[in-house]
């Protein structure tokens, strides 16, 4: 350790200075970092001599630079940590097949449904994609500079998943995938006559009065349906068209509604518009308080009833986006 | 008694929000009212996902029923009738200060100081 300078030594110092620069021996910039007390490393350790012999050996090259996707250290295919057995790299979708889920469902218009059958996508992964693609897209027009590097690094760590239009190509992930009711998790025993059809709805009566059956809790009962009709004898051709002409139509119904409630409140709206402010008259109906003026459905801050908007326990952070 | 029709501060504070409602000149500000038709938001937002800057207020209002109370002798405060009087409910008035009136100047001829 330096022996530590008293007040009177102070001219000493730029001496003192001198001589670490001149134990460091960096003639390139000979001012930088000259506080330091330690020694420059003359030599490499060890083991960081070892650790650059196996990166240059064939074991470590393989990981180094890998090819065709990353390959992990852990004793698991898809475990990056060799520590840590919890954390699985699971495969994401590649920067071509995101681009496609947008294509096909902004540009070709067609049903988010059909799209997750087809790529083997679940319906909300696909939907995710579209509103961050329109997001990415947002952002190109208004000039907002991308982060593309940053993402490239990270896509280069992970495993993709491909999805290439008129090829054969592996599902991404199951779509059809049942949640796990709590209520279905209990063994029952139900001692039904022998002669009598026991179907699934029966099944989600045992379990609960108000329990629905797996084909309405599916994500997509129409998949179910085009397989039921091919089995039935139909061709898959034919189904198929059957399945995406529902799904579409089930979507232009939903669009349908938005757009209705969307003429609905415009049409209940005056804009007025004064030199400073827009002012949007809604029109109400000052009945829905009900008959003790009370009732959740009624306008404006309610009198006699709690309002619980900081009570303790309870979620302030908004739920949903306008 | 005189029927008013005036808002009501609720909300918290620095973050006022108001019923509109009819009630009774004399009854405390935020007491149970005849009627609530409507609520006015002061504070002025902009649209969800709008960057032009421009802002609004939210007013609800049941045109229907203030009509009524207007026509059976309610009679609105000036902040009531401002907001009354833009879905055409009321006449337009003017609540701004009054401009000072020129006195006109004094002649030293006219005026006799004894």
């Amino acid at each position: 350790m330096a022996p530590r300078l008293s007040a009177a030594a102070t001219p000493l110092a730029p001496v003192v200075d001198a001589c670490l620069v001149q134990s460091c021996k960096s003639k390139s910039a000979p001012f930088v970092r000259s506080f330091s007390s330690t020694p420059c490393q003359q030599k490499m350790s060890r083991a960081r001599q070892q650790m650059y012999q196996w990166l240059k050996g064939r074991e470590g090259s393989e990981f180094a630079d890998p090819k065709g996707g990353p390959r992990y250290l852990g004793p698991l295919q898809d475990q990056p940590f060799p520590l840590n057995p919890l954390f699985r790299s699971q495969p994401v979708l590649d920067e071509h097949t995101r681009e496609l889920i947008w294509d096909k469902v902004m540009g070709r218009g067609e049903s988010l449904k059909a799209v997750s059958a087809e790529m083997g996508v679940d319906v909300r992964r696909v939907a995710a994609v579209v509103r961050l693609k329109e997001v990415e897209k947002q952002w190109q027009r208004e000039g907002k500079k991308l982060a593309t590097p940053y993402a490239k690094a990270v896509m280069s760590m992970l495993p993709k998943t491909y999805y290439r239009e008129g090829e054969k190509n592996l599902p991404h992930e199951p779509v059809n995938e049942i949640h796990v009711h709590k209520l279905t998790m209990q063994q029952l025993f139900v001692p039904v006559s022998e002669s009598r059809h026991f179907t699934r709805e029966d099944a989600a009566k045992a379990f609960h009065d108000t329990m629905l059956s797996v084909d309405a809790r599916s994500p997509q009962p129409e998949l179910i349906n085009m397989e039921r009709e091919i089995l039935e004898g139909k061709t898959r051709q034919e189904s198929l068209a059957k399945f995406k002409e529902a799904t579409q139509k089930e979507e232009d119904k939903v669009a349908r509604r938005i757009v209705q409630e969307q003429q609905r409140e415009e049409k209940a709206t005056t804009r007025v518009t004064t030199d400073r402010y827009e002012f949007r008259f809604k029109e109400i109906n000052a009945d829905d308080v009900g008959r003790n003026g009370r009732s959740r459905k009624g306008t404006g801050w309610r009198y006699g009833a709690p309002f619980d908007d900081r009570k303790r326990g309870l979620v302030k952070i908004p739920t949903s986006v306008p | 008694m005189v029927v008013k029709i005036r808002l009501a501060r609720f909300g918290r504070r620095n973050s006022p929000f108001y019923n509109i409602v009819v009630a009774h000149a004399r009854t405390a500000r935020n007491s149970r009212p005849l009627e609530v038709i409507g609520t006015y938001d002061p504070i002025p937002k902009p649209d969800p996902y709008d960057n032009s800057g421009k802002l609004h207020k939210d007013i609800k209002l049941d045109s229907q029923r203030a009509r009524y109370w207007i026509g059976v002798g309610a009679q609105p405060t000036d902040t009531a009738w401002r907001l009354l009087s833009m879905v055409g409910i009321l006449p337009k008035r003017n609540f701004a200060p009054k401009a000072d009136e020129s006195k006109g100047s004094v002649n030293a001829g006219d005026v006799r100081i004894r």
